[in-house]
């Protein structure tokens, strides 16, 4: 693609710029490193567990080692000579870089076999025997809390959540994390309510099934790492496999190029302890690239219940909500504890309440590991509370509109934490969701077997806090612009987007600006590409690195006695005699944040809010229970969009994907924890026939005060309200209430036939 | 056992050392360095290992290499410009994560060229087998339908 | 080997390992043509995209034509054989139902010589056929369509592009139906009427419960019997 040099004549943000990688994704050449193949590299085959919960009695892998072609055999005995205490994760050092006495669910890495030949290592993988002593198991949230199956024998929190300190070598409990949120005194005021309702509402555990699988490849010297990998926290990576070996961080290198889709999955540790540990062991390269079914027992989203209760006033007005939320962490907590805390303080929903306790559970249970999944816990909670307000509304017979109207949150009054509403534009998305909706209009139910019936949900999240972003931006001696960031995109667009805001400020042409990928011997630090963060902080951080640079470069106009207007290519000239050199401008974006009291309090929980309504036009055939949504209207405060298409592509594909977790994606698991259903054969996600026939996309006009040129993220956005706009909409249709995710059709007919 | 096969690749007559169990899109990816098309589901339902054996899409994932003795392989990286494909779907934004793209690519070319004024409804069947967990299918059915006026004759 | 999908999965599955395999490709049973009595041969290496191509098939069977628009993909249809299609057992197809009730038959060859079975005593069981060690299927008989109307309904229950439920063929000559329905069933099963499902021996399974395909057997054959009514043919 032409690259243009000469200076902008039109902003840069604001405009739907083409992605910059166009070329290199409609061509098949953009890099992934499920392509990456390095000279004499070894591949790896995970043998998994059979069982849910066992002692590891005893692995036999002689016939494997003997198998024609087999490298070698690796089991955690093996990994423990390059890492005394091989246990890693972000909130808990719990997981076991290969299981360790014990397993804890189907599917645990117990051994890896290493070949030249994939197959081979494929092949020699069923040569393995393990011998299990079987454990009771518990699968179900609630159930783990009182559960004499106790998964870990003692909690192991990192040093990452302060909070959990008080945890470290708590033995008997699933009970990983015990969030508590207090404000007024709800149980009073609930006491004293005119009306109260209480209702419980169930998710499934699902997958994210980037078509990507997880990969991750390492290589190294005597004393330094390289980890190539498909990994949205690259930062984080180093850190932690540092951490494991013992090594100064500058001694790994994480590189990252594209993703063929992350949406959470990709984040902390997946493969990449493994892979470093497997090179040191065998001093190769060497790849673990898994296939579409083993990432169903990698990391999933987390199943929940959620008990709401709510105490209202005779006209409408919320004075008391109560929470109680159980999250299925499974078997390793992996980031489940924030899942947990920083979602958990939402459960309220984005309604004006005074009186408000929350009790939110992170739980570990026998199933797959759940941590990050597009939307990070918002849509679990979204579908209960926006089902319990359209019931509520029923019940007082309120247009459910008007009764969301009569009880959201407006700019300065105090969330459930206290932290005042600010750049929320929440009455706005609710009001241009119905009038996208029509919702003023009468609308025809029909009374044959098909009947149509709509709804609408409002939903809200808080960026996770706090963290931070570096960024680095480099003009070169023809003035040509190059951004260093640890950000990866995968699919959101966030190289265009950065792009766009430092040429904004270089007053140059977006599509000129170079955007190096992540590269941690290159690119700054960054938190992690996730909880739609990092159009905020990176991009803040951007700016701030390219106002930098710019004020270089206007010192040295200065100090060189050169107009102000003299091209930076003749100024570096004038510098250096020659066409060389160059200004680097650095930039560091740390949010203001106070932390929450031992009451979930705090007078800045998070540096913006995201707002996301969604309305739905249902058609319910009655003889098979089967929904099909005829129209989708996906609205959402995303700030000033940087790049209007991008923004509306991220909203549609993310209410679609999660119309796909609310119709029919579900794990099944069989009574002893087997997953029946790993493979996309069995496992179906949205395709082409699924599309509702009209989809809308709209971003309200609104301003983050603090964002970018008044940006902030959008990527989970649309995901927020989808499940219960449907279960509303299939209410007004047909007159039943589900109350637990998938809407199957046999769920859906089998409430028709109960009512 | 490896077994030498002589077929024509992006219009270049080349050779390969195929054991019997190697897959095309294997094949493709060790021995010659193109990594268009991509192995997912490994059963055929999402279409990213989408390859063209003798001008017929096929899942490359299920496609003994032994059997393109002889035909005529070709993948999304032949050609050194951009088609009218492939400016549709850069027009339209018709993509996000980028995993799926060839495989759309190459099937919305042969829609094309079977159909070449395809409806909605003909296009979502047509490519209801290429999944997008990014879920750009509406920027990919307007690329579709850009893709046909584009290469009709004005 | 004909098209080889089926083979390959359960290959990639490991619950298929072949020492060796033998492609049928060249045989050159890929023809498609009319017989004298205006009857459809279908060579068994015929590929379902041609079949879904085939003027004679748009001409004289568009319930197939309607049929193949939406089994699976274009990709495995172009791979995908007739025979393999028929010969694989796998109680999810969608052409033995619909063959079945068209009264279609296949020619099956060994060492022997040859013998003719219609479709519907193909099936024995789950992915067990009466062919017998040695048979191979070569070529496929439908009759004429004559006056009768026809229809072929998949019903699937999680996203739209699946293996289907539940599948239902129904042939109406006058007004008497012809119905066979597969996928619920461990092989394609012909009924006497959407009433007679109830009597059907239905496994649960992750498409839905046993109680749940029951009901869905007696709505889709009421809707397929309504449908050929309204069909053009």
């Amino acid at each position: 693609m032409k690259r243009a040099t000469h200076a902008a004549e039109t902003n840069q943000v604001g405009r739907s710029v083409p992605r910059l990688e166009a070329w290199q994704k409609v061509t098949g050449r953009a890099e992934y490193v499920h392509n990456l193949r390095l000279p004499g590299m070894l591949y790896g085959k995970i043998f998994r567990s059979t069982v849910a919960h066992g002692r590891i009695r005893r692995i036999d892998t002689s016939a494997a080692r003997a198998l024609a072609g087999v490298h070698s055999v690796v089991t955690a005995e093996e990994v423990k000579s390059v890492v005394p205490e091989p246990f890693y994760g972000p909130a808990f050092h719990d997981q076991p870089v290969l299981a360790i006495d014990k397993v804890r669910h189907v599917g645990e890495p117990v051994a890896v076999v290493l070949a030249s030949d994939p197959h081979v290592a494929e092949e020699a993988v069923h040569l393995i025997t393990a011998e299990y002593e079987e454990l009771p198991a518990v699968y179900d949230e609630v159930e783990a809390m009182t559960s004499k199956a106790i998964v870990h024998e003692a909690l192991k929190p990192a040093g990452t959540f302060p909070d959990l300190k008080h945890l470290k070598g708590v033995k008997n409990t699933n009970i990983a994390l015990d969030f508590r949120l207090r404000r007024g005194d709800a149980a009073k005021a609930m006491a004293g309510a005119e009306r109260i309702f209480e209702h419980r509402f169930r998710t499934q555990q699902v997958m994210h099934t980037p078509l990507e699988p997880m990969v991750s490849v390492a290589e190294c010297t005597e004393d330094h790492l390289t980890i190539h990998t498909a990994s949205q926290s690259p930062s984080f990576v180093r850190i932690e496999i540092a951490r494991l070996l013992g090594w100064p961080e500058n001694r790994v290198r994480v590189r990252v190029p594209f993703l063929g889709g992350g949406f959470g999955a990709k984040l902390y540790i997946k493969l990449e302890a493994l892979v470093a540990v497997l090179s040191l062991l065998t001093r190769r390269p060497v790849k673990i690239s898994l296939s579409m079914d083993e990432q169903f027992f990698t990391i999933t989203k987390h199943a929940s219940t959620f008990k709401i209760r709510s105490g209202l006033t005779r006209d409408g007005r919320v004075v008391a909500r109560e929470c109680e939320v159980w999250w299925n962490g499974g078997a390793y907590a992996d980031i489940g504890p924030r899942v947990t805390q920083k979602s958990g303080f939402t459960a309220p929903g984005p309604y004006d309440i005074e009186n408000v306790a929350i009790d939110s559970y992170a739980l570990y249970t026998n199933l797959p590991p759940a941590g990050a999944l597009r939307g990070f816990g918002i849509p679990q909670l979204v579908w209960a509370y926006e089902s319990h307000t359209d019931l509520i509304a029923r019940e007082l017979g309120l247009d459910p509109v008007e009764f969301r109207k009569r009880n959201i949150l407006r700019e300065g009054r105090p969330q459930a934490t206290g932290t005042p509403m600010r750049d929320a534009a929440i009455e706005k998305v609710l009001e241009r969701t119905a009038a996208l909706l029509d919702w003023g209009k009468p609308f025809e139910r029909g009374s044959g077997t098909l009947r149509k019936g709509r709804g609408i949900a409002l939903g809200f999240k808080a960026c996770i806090a706090n963290t931070t972003s570096l960024a680095a931006v480099q003009i070169n001696a023809d003035g040509s612009c190059t951004v260093y960031i640890s950000t990866v995109d995968m699919g959101q667009g966030s190289d265009t987007a950065m792009a766009q805001i430092a040429a904004e400020v270089l007053a140059l042409p977006a599509e000129s600006v170079t955007v190096v990928h992540s590269d941690t011997d290159v690119t700054p630090f960054d938190m992690a590409t996730l909880g739609s963060r990092s159009l905020f902080h990176t991009g803040n951080a951007v700016k701030l690195a390219a106002e930098d640079a710019r004020a270089q470069l206007s010192k040295l106009r200065t100090e060189l006695g050169l107009p102000a207007d003299c091209a930076v290519a003749d100024v570096f000239r004038k510098k250096y005699g020659m066409r060389a050199g160059s200004v680097t401008g650095v930039g560091n974006f740390i949010p203001p944040y106070t932390p929450p009291d031992a009451n979930g309090q705090s007078d800045n929980a998070t540096p913006f809010w995201m707002i996301g309504g969604t309305g739905v036009e249902v058609e319910v055939d009655t003889e098979t229970g089967r929904v099909r949504v005829t129209r989708l209207v996906n609205v959402a405060d995303v700030g000033t969009p940087i790049n209007p298409r991008i923004v509306e592509t991220q909203l549609s594909g993310a209410a679609i994907m999660q119309l796909g977790f609310t119709l029919f994606e579900k794990m099944l698991f069989d009574g002893e924890g087997q997953l029946r259903n790993a493979s996309l054969a069995e496992y179906k996600i949205p395709g082409m026939l699924d599309l509702p026939p009209e989809i809308v996309n709209e971003a309200v006009v609104s301003e983050q005060s603090t964002g970018p040129f008044g940006a902030k993220g959008v990527g989970e956005t649309a995901t927020f309200g989808v499940s219960p706009a449907i279960a509303n909409a299939v209410h007004d249709a047909v007159g039943v209430r589900l109350t637990e995710l998938p809407l199957s059709a046999e769920s859906v007919f089998q409430a028709l036939q109960r009512r | 056992m490896r077994r030498a096969i002589q077929f024509t690749l992006n219009g270049e007559r080349v050779e390969a050392q195929v054991a019997s169990h190697e897959t095309l899109v294997e094949v493709l990816r060790e021995d010659f360095g193109l990594f268009g098309a991509r192995e997912s589901c490994g059963q055929g339902l999402c279409g990213c290992c989408t390859v063209l054996v003798d001008g017929t899409a096929v899942s490359g994932c299920l496609y003994l290499a032994t059997l393109a003795e002889g035909a005529k392989v070709e993948t999304v990286e032949q050609g050194a410009e951009l088609d009218a494909v492939q400016e549709a779907f850069v027009e339209r934004a018709a993509f996000q994560c980028g995993f799926c793209t060839p495989g759309f690519v190459l099937m919305t070319r042969q829609l094309l060229a079977e159909n070449p004024d395809p409806s909605d409804d003909d296009i979502r069947h047509y490519l209801s087998g290429n999944l997008c967990r990014c879920a750009t299918y509406p920027e990919i059915i307007e690329a579709v339908q850009l893709a046909a006026k584009k290469r009709r004759p004005q | 080997m004909s098209g080889g999908i089926a083979l390959m999965l359960m290959m990639k599955a490991g619950v298929l390992r072949p020492s060796r395999l033998v492609s049928l490709r060249r045989l050159g049973l890929d023809r498609i043509e009319l017989g004298a009595k205006g009857e459809l041969r279908i060579g068994a290496m015929a590929t379902l995209r041609a079949l879904e191509k085939s003027p004679h098939v748009q001409q004289g069977w568009p319930v197939i034509k309607r049929t193949l628009r939406t089994l699976s993909n274009v990709r495995v249809r172009n791979v995908a054989t007739v025979g393999g299609a028929l010969a694989h057992g796998d109680p999810h197809m969608d052409l033995p139902p619909l063959l079945s009730a068209l009264g279609a038959t296949v020619t099956i060859a060994s060492g022997g010589g040859e013998r003719t079975s219609r479709v519907e005593d193909l099936y024995a069981g789950y992915l067990e056929t009466t062919l017998k060690q040695g048979e191979l299927v070569t070529q496929v008989q439908v009759p004429a369509l004559g006056a009768r109307k026809a229809a072929y309904l998949k019903c699937t229950t999680r996203s739209a592009d699946d293996w289907p439920a539940l599948g239902v063929a129904v042939v109406l000559d006058g007004e008497k139906p012809t119905i066979f329905i597969s996928a619920a069933t461990d092989r394609p099963m012909r009924i006497a009427s959407a009433e007679a499902a109830g009597r059907l021996q239905i496994e649960g399974d992750l498409h839905g419960s046993a109680a749940y395909k029951k009901h869905l057997v007696s709505v889709y054959v009421k809707r397929a019997i309504d449908e050929a009514r309204d069909a053009r043919r």
